[in-house]
């Protein structure tokens, strides 16, 4: 790569200050907190930006970020996040979905109710999709309930190439042949679309994990997947997600967390609950204190 | 078809009245409600304290405490503080895990804290220093280890320094040993925390 001179996109300087500073801005609107040691990711992505907005100084590039001019909040942030995932990632998971919990909570529910799953987050759309297949594939009572799923993510990006649904071999690497026969069409460069069906049956919508206010608007959820995002947060941060993903499920609901997250270190407010397959968090029926 | 989509996946109402005066509400949700409205506002301090010293039910009390995690400038730390001399077990350690979150605005008021003349004071200081930068921790603990005269206090700062020391507490945990040479439990600690730490740092 040339990035010597003349109009490149390495020519602005940035400080450590100014690094710092501009994590911190990044943190306070995301979560996401990166050390030091993550500075050439934090460098290249913020040289691109400065670039991509025709700023002359990471100064000038902050007061625009600041007043969010031409929703440059938005463009960055869409550059910072790591949407990388694949279908039926953690399966174990979405067994114990359809062997354990889902079971569990429609004995508290009449056939014909509504199911609500939220995949938070989403990111390109991978995970609500994979629950969607899976629950078509595996889950007996399926025909008897109507069930909601939402996809939720920070990266307006990731949310648009969600919502039209075509992946590449990697992203579908764990599914069969004959899955992918069933419910992927062909389309060109060698990629697989997911069929109209499954697309429309998935509400796409943006929502910040660590914002009260987005997150009010999401409640009464009966199971949320919310894998391999808090990782990426520090303990402040983590704290408030826990906090707003309780208010965000029915009191009995279920929250399934990556495998290397646990919510007994971020918060006391869910039950711990060992299934088979998985450990799982619920949100105790009643609350006493 | 078994999948629907929803209208809209917001079926919340927003709820009405002013935050400030949901934190009085003899309604426990209600309240929960109020301090997460305030997470990161700067200028809920007063309100949250105030809401804070009344709150009898924990998880209202750690949404507040959330709340002035996410605000995280001194004055939220200060309203945090005092609560690490609560007589409640539960409180001291929620304010723990609250002050834990905020691991560089806590650092100045470290030094304070760890000359306390309270010694359980200073015992739970020195776990406000685990999330702490590794060198800067290992500052502190030292400092406080060299002149300390508790035992108890001693082997609360060496468990922290076990997990999160450098090697430049060394010197400072061998003389530590030999001033307590005569309390089985420090020097045996010691011996733990010195070959953990030059082990991992070899
Ligand atoms: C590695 S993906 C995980 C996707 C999926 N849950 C999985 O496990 O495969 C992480 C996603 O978190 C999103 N993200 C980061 N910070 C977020 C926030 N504060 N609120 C919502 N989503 C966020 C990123 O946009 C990214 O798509």
């Amino acid at each position: 790569m040339d990035d010597s001179k003349g109009g490149s996109s390495r020519a602005v300087h940035i400080s450590s200050e100014q690094v710092q500073r501009f994590c911190e801005f990044l943190y306070r609107r995301t979560g996401m907190s990166f050390a030091e040691s993550k500075r050439y990711f934090i460098d290249r992505r913020l040289e691109d930006r400065i670039a991509a907005t025709g700023s002359s100084s990471f100064q000038e590039y902050f007061s625009l970020l600041r007043t969010d001019a031409d929703q440059e909040i938005e463009h960055l942030i869409n550059s910072f996040t790591v949407n990388e995932t694949y279908f039926y990632r953690e399966e174990h998971q979405l067994r114990c979905m359809t062997a354990s919990l889902l079971d569990d909570i429609v004995s508290r529910r009449e056939p014909g109710a509504t199911l609500r799953i939220w995949s938070i987050p989403c990111s390109t759309g991978e995970e609500p999709y994979s629950i969607a297949l899976w629950l078509m594939e595996n889950w007996p009572q399926v025909d008897n309930y109507n069930i909601e799923i939402v996809g939720s993510d920070i990266d307006t990006r990731a949310l648009r190439a969600a919502a039209e649904g075509i992946y590449g071999d990697r992203a579908l690497m764990r599914l069969s042949r004959d899955i992918i026969g069933r419910y992927f069409t062909s389309v060109t460069g060698g990629n697989h679309q997911i069929d109209e069906g499954l697309r429309n049956s998935i509400e796409f919508t943006q929502a910040n994990l660590i914002d009260t206010k987005d997150m009010m608007q999401y409640r009464d959820f009966d199971l949320i997947f919310c894998r391999n995002v808090l990782i990426y947060f520090d303990d402040a941060s983590r704290r408030l997600a826990a906090e707003n993903l309780y208010d965000c499920l029915r009191p009995g609901g279920y929250i399934c967390l990556g495998h290397s997250e646990s919510m007994s270190r971020i918060s006391p407010l869910f039950r711990v609950s060992r299934f088979p397959d998985a450990i799982v968090y619920q949100r105790p029926e009643a609350d006493h204190g | 078809m078994p999948l629907i989509r929803g209208k809209n996946s917001g079926a919340s109402s927003e709820s009405s009245g002013s935050p400030q005066a949901a934190l009085d509400s003899p309604d426990a949700d209600s309240r929960w409600m109020a301090a997460r409205a305030f997470a990161g506002q700067a200028d809920a301090v007063p309100a949250l304290a105030a809401a804070l010293a009344r709150e009898p039910i924990p998880r209202v009390r750690e949404a507040i405490m959330t709340a002035l995690i996410r605000i995280g400038n001194p004055a939220s730390i200060d309203v945090l503080l005092p609560y690490l001399r609560s007589q409640d077990a539960g409180v001291r350690a929620a304010a723990i895990e609250a002050l834990q979150a905020l691991p560089e605005a806590i650092a100045p008021f470290m030094p304070p804290l760890l000359s306390d003349g309270d010694s359980d004071v200073r015992l739970l200081a020195t776990e406000l220093a685990r999330n702490m930068e590794a060198s800067q921790a290992t500052r502190l603990l030292c400092e406080l280890i060299e002149h300390e005269p508790h035992p108890n206090v001693c082997a609360a700062a060496i468990d922290v320094l076990t997990e999160v020391g450098t090697l430049e507490a060394l010197p400072t945990l061998e003389r530590c040993a030999a001033r307590f040479a005569a309390t089985p439990f420090l020097p045996f600690a010691i011996s733990v925390a010195m070959s953990r730490i030059s082990g991992e740092k070899s």
